[in-house]
């Protein structure tokens, strides 16, 4: 036993030996980096939906090819980043879909994060149906159409009611409320990630059977498939949309109001001077651009990279604008 | 993945078999409760759901201003101390794991390959070096090398802390016993709880990066080497340690050359585990800037599926990878197997020195013919997106004979005649005869202790006013379980029978383990287009694994004496296995039911994310929605249910003591 410690000891030798030549190594390497251009590195936050993924790649792009930046993209879920941008891990991200209680804790009350206005698109959430179900039953133009034909979208977890398939849980919506302030006899089914949303109804298109969902522009897949939108009662004032905020089913007896898409900055990035502050907060364009982008990344399975340099030669004018040229 | 009954072995059969009458038997008994729960179901059908006096509904309300709370003081101009040492701290482990990546991306991937290639080979013999290499290719080949070289920083870094926190505190869990019991509902919390309910605290307090992936990382990976390590040291034989005592050893002297030389093998399988552990979290980690191969699985499931399901393959290989290795080295460097001559020692030598050398010519050709950082050469990664691709869209077609007439009706089947009226019956008999039935049934088959617990934590997921999402998820839990259970029962028999299907399981079982599910569950949700059906069955292909495992192990573990005597009475082979071995393995099978519940909660959130309602998709709505109160009152209870489900099921006081006698 003894005799084979002392061995191992001369063995342990050896290896330290080797981990400190690769160590020496390292750190000559380490000495000779590079060191980066004026912009400096900026930190853009991509989200889990295609129409980020197009904002920020051509923002990078942008950014890398005219400003000399190094640009890092992270993928932090959407609440959690507001604590990066106060924390200034990350500097921006170009499209947030109304998170009111973090521009108030975030904005208003820690100062730690700037709104910085419209990225150009607009966001609308409303019941969707395909198209060819309405050319079936023209009555589904309005939710008024829908009272007493609701056993056509059963589903086998509804039961006898129709199904409503609602959506990401991590999205404003109001789909249950709403519902029950109609008089709607619909089964609200909750189906979890826009993914599986997005499986689930596809598939049942696909066969050219009836569905009713929750679903919102600007979307690449609208593109693909022609969903058509049934209209909800007239918004009136003090009508709300997101269920988070409780209260009366009354209350929410509306169509979805049309949101302006923001871009959100980190405080200290907001400040920085950089010239990508600049180029960012002129940053702005239309559903259809955003869409044209995120359907070659979604839909067509493009290099986000290559999509991005395809959209930026096409449409130089444009950028020039954003670049204050 | 394994879990730790597993490792310990299975449970070793009774001598003797009780032989109850019939009528006494714990399953009729249980079946009688049945009953009458279902009497309690027809004659009060929804009259009496869990009365909101017995709620405490300003929970959450107070979890969320203690989150609004803990971030404005985070992020104010001059945060206190307690938030500059934790600043301090995460940014401590962003340089350790930035470090780590840089050290393997200076060496160049030519320099990198070669060292960890060699060194699997120096310490763990060919195969070891074999899987080291097919692992690297793997990620060249796929062209993930830059993530899997971000993951690999990340999971050797929270590795390596794991086992430095975890390791100490299992010894000493080994050494007392009160330690142990303290410990261990912690552990068991640190591993139910997940990891979406308390990402938002750990992102307020280490903010986003590898710091705080490292952090969430650990919560899950330090249990197993705690337990592990604990179950180690309490396996060196009595004897052993009474005779080093009486021989004067000192606690130290007991401890460093007996209790830790004894119980090497042990360790080794604790630092083993807590690889794998740490692997699991890849994907949460990507969530809060953990880099790596989990991005490309979070946002190829939006924009290119076959991307995330690439990317889960990559996991999967750098999972088996590092396990096979470390599985080698432990064997290769066991000092009881291996008696060096002193040529046998010089051979070594020489040997240490020339891989030596051969590193630093690597890493120096690397650099010098500047081979590149990351390897960013030929790849294959084009073509295998483009097979995947052509499986999904087979998979997302509804015109295919698979989905007209296998998935679609199978689906159709489990929600309308087991999934529905399982939860109706558990959401719609007065909570009253829920309660009573299940403590009823704790009672019967586990004895008065865990009665008393099933029914304190069944009262607590009604008291933080999650009352019905627990009984959907309950009845989720039940089918899922029944069905893993009922397969891997199968299975394992059958690998214990046959040594091919054992061989043939083993990779299945690694790969099912690692994957991470949000890779599959979407496909499933095509070919499964219900709510419920998704979630169900990819709990069903993580827990069944476990089961396999325990029960083959508990069916191969029956003594031999038992076997040749049925022999010799001239039973036939089918005799044996029916009248002999499965009976005996009886409590292993039991064990595999309560760990196959352990493992299926384990998936609830992951199902939440995939269109199954419950306490699942509340957490993720917690999370996503920033309403952490509710995320952390439904993660409550899912733990009380996983702390009742695993009473009901654990067996009885003699059960659990002849398994702690074998560990």
């Amino acid at each position: 036993m003894k005799v084979g410690f002392k061995k191992s000891h001369i063995r342990l030798g050896v290896v330290a030996v080797a981990l400190a030549a690769v160590g020496v190594l390292v750190a000559t390497n380490v000495a000779t980096a590079r060191t980066g251009s004026g912009c400096g590195t900026v930190t853009l936050n991509e989200q889990a939906w295609a129409g980020s993924t197009a904002n920020t790649y051509v923002a990078k792009y942008v950014l890398e090819k005219s400003l000399g930046c190094k640009v890092k993209i992270t993928q932090i879920a959407e609440i959690p980043v507001y604590e990066a941008l106060a924390h200034a891990k990350v500097d921006a991200v170009l499209e947030d879909w109304q998170h009111v209680d973090q521009y108030k804790q975030y904005a208003t009350k820690q100062k730690s994060v700037v709104i910085e206005g419209s990225n150009g698109v607009h966001g609308h959430i409303f019941w969707g149906i395909p198209d060819y179900l309405m050319k079936q039953y023209p009555q589904f133009k309005t939710w008024k159409g829908l009272k007493g034909k609701e056993s056509i979208f059963k589903s086998p977890e509804s039961g006898s009611q129709g199904m409503f398939l609602g959506g990401d849980p991590s999205y404003v919506q109001k789909d249950a409320q709403l519902i029950q302030a109609l008089g709607l006899n619909f089964k609200f089914v909750s189906v979890g990630a826009e993914s599986a949303q997005t499986a689930r109804w596809t598939q049942l298109v696909k066969q050219k059977k009836p569905v009713l969902f929750y679903w919102y522009t600007p979307q690449y897949l609208n593109a693909q498939y022609h969903i058509v939108e049934v209209q909800l009662p007239k918004p009136f004032k003090g009508c709300k949309d997101d269920a988070k905020a409780g209260g009366a089913v009354a209350q929410y007896k509306c169509a979805y109001s049309t949101y302006p898409l923001e871009k959100v900055f980190g405080s200290k990035f907001a400040k920085s001077g950089s010239p990508a502050v600049a180029f960012l907060k002129k940053f702005s364009w239309t559903n259809d651009q955003q869409n044209t982008v995120a359907t070659w990344i979604a839909g067509q399975h493009m290099k986000p990279d290559s999509a991005a340099e395809k959209w930026v030669k096409a449409n130089q004018a444009q950028v020039n604008k954003w670049l204050g040229k | 993945m394994t879990t730790v009954d597993e490792v310990v072995g299975a449970v070793p059969a009774p001598v003797v078999i009780d032989h109850r009458p019939w009528w006494r038997s714990r399953a009729v008994l249980s079946a009688l409760v049945v009953v009458g729960m279902l009497v309690g179901y027809y004659a009060a059908k929804g009259k009496y759901t869990w009365p909101a006096a017995l709620e405490w509904n300003s929970l959450t309300g107070h979890l969320d201003s203690f989150q609004i709370w803990l971030s404005d003081q985070s992020n104010a101009a001059h945060p206190n101390l307690f938030f500059r040492v934790v600043t301090g701290i995460s940014s401590g482990l962003d340089t350790l794991v930035t470090w780590i990546y840089d050290a393997l991306t200076k060496l160049t991937w030519v320099g990198t390959s070669f060292v960890a290639t060699l060194f699997a080979w120096r310490f763990g013999g060919r195969r070891a070096a074999v899987f080291m290499f097919t692992g690297l290719a793997t990620f060249a080949a796929f062209g993930l090398w830059d993530d899997s070289m971000q993951t690999l920083s990340l999971v050797l870094a929270a590795v390596g802390l794991s086992l430095a926190v975890g390791l100490p505190l299992g010894i000493i869990a080994g050494r007392s016993e009160r330690f142990d019991r303290a410990i261990t509902p912690v552990l068991d919390a640190m591993q139910i709880i997940p990891a979406f309910a308390y990402l938002m605290p750990v992102v307020i307090l280490f903010s986003v990066g590898p710091g705080a992936a490292v952090i969430t990382t650990m919560i899950y990976s330090v249990p197993p080497a705690v337990r592990i390590a604990s179950l180690g040291i309490r396996g060196v034989p009595a004897n052993t340690v009474e005779a080093a005592q009486a021989l004067g050893s000192t606690g130290r002297q007991l401890l460093l050359k007996v209790q830790l030389p004894l119980s090497r093998r042990m360790l080794l399988l604790a630092v083993n585990q807590t690889i794998l552990f740490a692997l699991s979290m890849v994907v949460i980690a990507g969530l809060i800037g953990g880099s790596g191969l989990g991005d490309p699985v979070t946002n190829g499931l939006n924009t290119n599926p076959a991307v995330a399901i690439l990317a889960g393959a990559a996991i999967v290989a750098m999972a088996i990878m590092l396990d096979r290795v470390t599985e080698a080295i432990a064997e290769r460097t066991d000092p009881t197997r291996r008696h060096l001559d002193d040529a046998g020692r010089r051979r070594l030598r020489v040997t240490t020195a020339g891989v030596v050398v051969a590193c630093l010519v690597a890493v120096g050709v690397g650099i010098a013919a500047h081979a590149g950082d990351i390897y960013t050469r030929f790849t294959i990664q084009d073509w295998l997106l483009a097979r995947i691709q052509s499986v999904l869209n087979y998979i997302a077609n509804p015109s295919t004979f698979l989905f007209q007439h296998i998935t679609n009706p199978l689906g159709n089947f489990l929600t309308q005649h087991v999934l529905l009226p399982l939860d109706t019956f558990l959401a719609e008999t007065p909570w009253f005869v829920t309660v009573a039935g299940f403590v009823l049934i704790a009672f019967i088959v586990s004895g008065l202790r865990p009665a008393l617990v099933t029914a304190a934590m069944l009262a607590l997921t009604g008291f933080v006013g999650e009352w019905q999402p627990a009984m959907d998820t309950a009845s989720q839990v039940l089918v899922a379980t029944a069905i893993a259970v009922l397969l891997g029962i199968v299975l394992g028999v059958w690998a214990a029978e046959s040594d091919r299907v054992s061989q043939i399981l083993r990779p299945i079982n690694d790969i099912l383990q690692t994957l991470p599910q949000l890779v599959y569950v979407i496909p499933f949700v095509y070919l499964f287009p219900i709510s419920y059906v998704p979630g169900l069955i990819a709990s069903v292909l993580y827990a069944f694994p476990v089961v396999v495992r325990l029960v083959e192990r508990g069916v191969r573990d029956v003594a031999p004496q038992s076997v040749e005597a049925a022999g010799a009475f001239g039973a036939t082979r089918r005799q044996v296995l029916l009248k002999v071995k499965i009976p005996l393995a009886r409590d292993a099978i039991m064990l595999g039911v309560n760990q196959g519940i352990i493992m299926v909660l384990a998936v609830v959130v992951i199902a939440g994310l995939a269109s199954t309602p419950g306490l699942g998709y509340e957490v993720v709505q917690g999370l996503q929605r920033n309403e952490f109160g509710l995320g952390v009152v439904a993660s409550i209870a899912i733990l009380a249910l996983g702390i009742a489900l695993d009473r009901v099921t654990r067996g009885t006081q003699g059960n659990r003591r002849a398994r702690e006698d074998v560990s």
